[in-house]
């Protein structure tokens, strides 16, 4: 579905919100190569304190992983974000997560999407590190990720974005 | 355009690690792919996509593709879900 918005020659752009309160790092520093060497795409990491995740963008949710450790919303303006809660987190089955939300459900930056356990998460799986991913980052025009750190949920931007026309 | 039936084999189904291999592989054929699910259907080559099918262990899936390589295409990702395994 495109929006054409008429006699409009501003760059589209778009501010994104960390989803989680924690310590910002680098996607390069996430051990697992799948999102340090940016397979999925562009991106930021945050190692949370809090085993809550919010809508980083307005939006959509366009996917949820069954396990509820993965969550992708759609944003307003064009972009995929997938949080990726942990890794090898996909091996609880779900066990420590509890979703708020369903696919295709609307939802606003600071939207509660899942609360999960940070216990069960740092006691079953390889790391509780959550890479926030832009996964058509061919839709990226320039990136700007932020650097300051600790992050606050729902709150500090962790990304800004321009979007290529 | 070739269509082959495959039943998923891996682990964990399609969650983040599989998917990004799956869709460099399917980026890799000329063909345009497409995975189906239940009536689903998602870009082979678009990792949001694929990962918004859900795909888990067991489930059989719809693989089309269709281009100049789409014998391959179809049975490498073919291949790739009922065999690959992950350590």
């Amino acid at each position: 579905m495109f929006k054409k918005l008429f006699g409009s020659k501003q760059a589209k752009a778009e501010t994104i919100i960390a989803p989680l309160q924690g310590r910002l790092v680098s996607i390069e520093e996430v051990p697992d190569p799948t999102f340090s060497e940016k397979m999925l795409g562009e991106g930021v990491a945050i190692i949370p304190e809090m085993g809550k995740v919010v809508s980083p963008v307005n939006g959509e949710v366009i996917q949820l992983f069954p396990t509820k450790h993965a969550i992708g919303i759609h944003s307003e303006k064009g972009l995929e974000i997938l949080i990726h809660i942990g890794l090898e987190t996909v091996a609880m089955k779900g066990e420590g997560f509890i979703s708020h939300v369903k696919v295709g459900d609307k939802v606003k930056a600071g939207d509660l999407l899942i609360e999960f356990s940070l216990e069960l998460v740092k006691e079953r799986a390889a790391h509780t590190i959550t890479p926030v991913v832009i996964t058509n980052s061919e839709k990226i025009k320039k990136l700007d990720v932020e650097s300051q750190s600790p992050v606050t949920i729902g709150n500090s931007p962790i990304m800004k974005v321009e979007l290529k026309d | 355009m070739i269509e082959k039936k495959v039943v998923v084999n891996l682990e964990h189904g399609l969650h983040a690690r599989p998917a990004t291999q799956f869709v460099k592989l399917a980026s890799s054929f000329k063909s345009e792919i497409t995975i189906e699910k239940e009536g689903k259907t998602a870009a082979a080559k678009s990792i949001m996509g694929v990962m918004a099918l859900a795909v888990a262990k067991g489930t059989e899936i719809l693989l089309k593709a269709n281009g100049p390589d789409e014998n391959e295409a179809v049975e490498a990702l073919g291949r790739f879900l009922s065999e690959y395994s992950e350590s």
